[in-house]
């Protein structure tokens, strides 16, 4: 069971996981590892460190992968949110038990992860969207985003940090987000 | 303002993974209740799921597609093999816990407490981190053996997998073992216990990755020796000139 998946959709990579095919799970690492390790040390900024991270992620899908449901998200979705969400535990010095977000049901998920076998030409085209998307917001509300989520600040931190009102940081944080979901959304890059 | 409009006022930071513990089950209770502030939460999750592709792809060592791989087998193999059981074997111990490997050689005592200072020091530099409050231990604890006399060129890593168990020990820097000669991976306990943990020829370069499938809880000390080829032995014939905490 598995071998044909791989090659295949991220969804089929993820049912040969879940059916303990390590094929699967190499070509699952073979895509993302790149991007995953990208995560982490831009989050860490430590090798060693980030290795565990993406070591600790990979994992994560091989034990958790019969929990997956592509409808909830998907599984590229899945892997980077657990290297940035395990990432930014180590910076916390957190346990993974302590994380209480859901990192296994992302609300919505990229389209171009469903459209493999094109999944590197599809990556980025998504990449070249979201980073234009990213430059065309004011300086400030990029600042909040990035401090908060490859920073791992809350926004009390980053209210500090740059020193404005909470209240400012929070507006910052909304706005941007609907911003970037509604230009992603105009681009059909997300399935909802 | 309102509740409601307070707590929908923060579900962007929540999102994004930018409140504190409590601030963020408040609102995802909240939420858990309100269908507005659940469609919000939608809509803004749509963004966050992107934001990882910002970043540009780096090329990871080429060890850590093996040392997942590696894991992932042995995950797999721990939750359908019966576990094993090991001889317990024992240093001949005097004194203190690091006499057995340490106590004939100043040096190495003065060495290994070193050692145990760095990392002491590490982990609780570590631990407090950016909030100042001591958390509960990680899943993952890593480790360094450091080499010494013959193997003054050789280290290794300990990655130990806590929730499953099990930890793999990169190694680099090993000269060649002998013909017939295999290197054995010990673990020590405070008591001076060495249990036999795995046995293992390093490749040409002098590395190998070796996986040690059993938990590192309970023991202090991770130390090789090089022992007869191919099972190795069932208690230590030489002193460790490779040898790190791990604890």
């Amino acid at each position: 069971m598995g071998l044909g998946a791989v090659g295949g959709a991220d969804s089929e990579l993820a049912v040969a996981i879940a059916a303990g095919s390590q094929d699967a799970l190499a070509e699952l690492y073979d895509r993302y590892a790149g991007l995953a390790y990208g995560i982490a040390l831009r989050v860490l900024g430590d090798p060693g460190r980030a290795e565990d991270a993406v070591q600790e992620a990979f994992l994560n899908v091989w034990n958790r992968a019969a929990a997956f449901d592509p409808e909830r998200g998907s599984l590229r979705s899945w892997l980077l949110t657990a290297v940035r969400n395990r990432s930014i535990d180590y910076l916390r010095g957190r346990g993974a038990h302590e994380r209480r977000e859901q990192d296994l049901e992302p609300v919505a998920s990229m389209v171009g992860a469903h459209s493999d076998p094109w999944h590197e030409v599809s990556l980025k085209l998504e990449r070249d969207a979201v980073r234009e998307a990213l430059s065309s917001l004011p300086a400030e509300q990029r600042q909040a985003v990035q401090l908060a989520y490859f920073g791992g600040y809350s926004q009390t931190e980053i209210a500090d940090m740059t020193r404005v009102p909470l209240g400012t940081v929070k507006g910052r944080m909304r706005l941007a987000l609907e911003k970037l979901s509604s230009y992603l959304r105009g681009r059909g890059l997300v399935d909802v | 303002m309102s509740d409601h409009e307070e707590l929908e006022s923060n579900v962007a930071a929540w999102v994004l993974g930018a409140l504190d513990r409590e601030e963020a089950e408040v609102v995802q209770a909240h939420a858990e209740g309100c269908a507005s502030c659940r469609e919000t939460a939608a809509r803004l999750q749509r963004a966050v799921t992107a934001l990882p592709l910002l970043v540009e792809e780096v090329e990871p060592p080429a060890r850590l597609r093996e040392r997942i791989l590696a894991a992932a087998a042995a995950a797999r193999d721990a939750t359908t093999a019966p576990s094993r059981v090991r001889k317990k074997v024992t240093f001949p111990v005097r004194g203190n816990v690091l006499a057995p490997l340490f106590g004939r050689l100043p040096a190495y005592a003065a060495a290994a407490a070193v050692v145990v200072a760095l990392v002491a020091g590490l982990v609780a530099g570590e631990l407090v981190g950016r909030t100042g409050q001591v958390p509960p231990p990680s899943q993952v604890a890593r480790f360094t053996l450091s080499g010494h006399e013959s193997l003054a060129g050789a280290k290794a890593t300990v990655i130990d997998l806590k929730g499953d168990g099990l930890a793999l020990v990169d190694f680099s820097g090993l000269p060649a073992v002998g013909q017939g000669r295999v290197y054995e991976v010990w673990l020590i306990t405070s008591g001076g216990r060495a249990d036999p943990a795995a046995v293992f020829v390093p490749d040409g370069n002098g590395s190998k990755v070796v996986l040690v499938n059993r938990a590192l809880q309970g023991y202090t000390l991770m130390a090789i020796t090089n022992e007869a080829g191919p099972d190795g032995t069932q208690a230590p014939t030489q002193k460790p000139q490779l040898y790190g905490t791990v604890a």
